[in-house]
């Protein structure tokens, strides 16, 4: 059972959760961060430059450097939210996007590591989660990119459509004691919605610590 | 760029307006300005807690731009430099809130 965050004597930060909240939201800072690099090719094009980079023929190395100012346009619906499209203007959007990406993208995969690092520091079990300030904006910037992440599986795009799915979900499970329907789509959205939900509850209950 | 650097901009220094309408065009010191979309997953106090922490704003001024987002779709939060702003939008974008830059005066 989880215990909100609280602010501590020493000014650092703590909240308790037991060994499965704590493994779900590794899994989901882990999956986040995959799909970041996954979508946006980083790791694989980083190996690719370096080795074009420290090349002999001049030509590689500078098509290396061209190479490594473009960046790739996310195509995953739940990457483009997390990287959206700075301008309204096309030209100027992707001149923006060709400057400050990598940089964007460093930012959040380094947020999601240090989520990992400070869960994987207390172990498997029950625990408490302590965080110094800069600890707890990566957890609020990392929860929010993996509830962001989240949202866009649900299919949420207005205010209020959680609300609904939540509504939809109930109903589905009074249905479900009639019937019996035990699709496995129903069965990992279900999931998704439970895993949202404590995201929620976490962030909101930093927030408040933070206060 | 650096991403994380709360700053208090001693441009929006009139931190008793009541309304970040009359705080965010009367300081018009840049042709740029820096807008927050709204969408359905940032929580009302995350939004409230970044812009007081980034931009330095009083906690009523952030509450009302927030408000703005949430009601009108979309909030200007800052104005200044192109390179200020860019700043800014990479910022917002780092906190996971959709933001763009525009000229000042295109909406």
């Amino acid at each position: 059972m989880a215990h909100a965050f609280r602010r501590r004597p020493d000014g650092s930060l703590a909240c308790r959760l037991d060994g499965e909240e704590k493994a779900i939201l590794t899994q989901v800072a882990q999956e986040t961060a995959d799909l970041i690099r996954a979508d946006l090719g980083i790791d694989a094009e980083r190996d690719v430059l370096r080795r074009a980079a420290e090349s002999e023929d001049p030509l590689r190395r500078l098509e290396a450097e061209f190479a490594g100012r473009d960046a790739r346009e996310p195509s995953d619906s739940a990457v483009k939210r997390l990287f959206p499209a700075a301008s309204e203007d096309p030209g100027l959007a992707a001149e923006y996007r060709r400057l400050g990406q990598q940089d964007l993208a460093d930012g959040k995969l380094a947020d999601l590591r240090t989520v990992m690092q400070v869960l994987d520091a207390t172990g498997g079990g029950h625990s408490e989660i302590v965080v110094d300030d800069a600890g707890a904006m990566s957890m609020l910037r990392a929860l929010n990119d993996v509830r962001i992440v989240l949202a866009d599986r649900l299919g949420l795009e207005r205010d209020g459509d959680f609300d609904t799915v939540r509504m939809l979900q109930q109903i589905g499970e009074r249905v479900e004691g009639m019937e019996r329907s035990g699709d496995e789509e129903h069965v990992s959205s279900d999931i998704v919605i439970a895993v949202y939900e404590l995201l929620s509850w976490l962030q909101e209950s930093l927030l408040r610590a933070l206060d | 760029m650096p991403v994380e650097m709360p700053r208090a901009d001693p441009a929006t220094g009139t931190r008793t307006a009541l309304s970040p309408e009359v705080e965010v065009t009367a300081e018009a010191d840049g042709p740029w300005c820096t807008v927050v979309w709204n969408d359905p997953v940032n929580l009302m106090s995350y939004v409230v807690f970044v812009f007081r922490r980034y931009f330095g704003y009083s906690r009523l001024v952030a509450e009302q731009l927030m408000m703005q987002v949430h009601e009108e779709g979309r909030a200007i939060v800052s104005r200044g430099s192109r390179e200020r702003v860019e700043t800014d939008v990479q910022a917002m974008h780092s906190f996971g809130l959709r933001a763009t830059l525009e000229r000042a005066g295109e909406d």
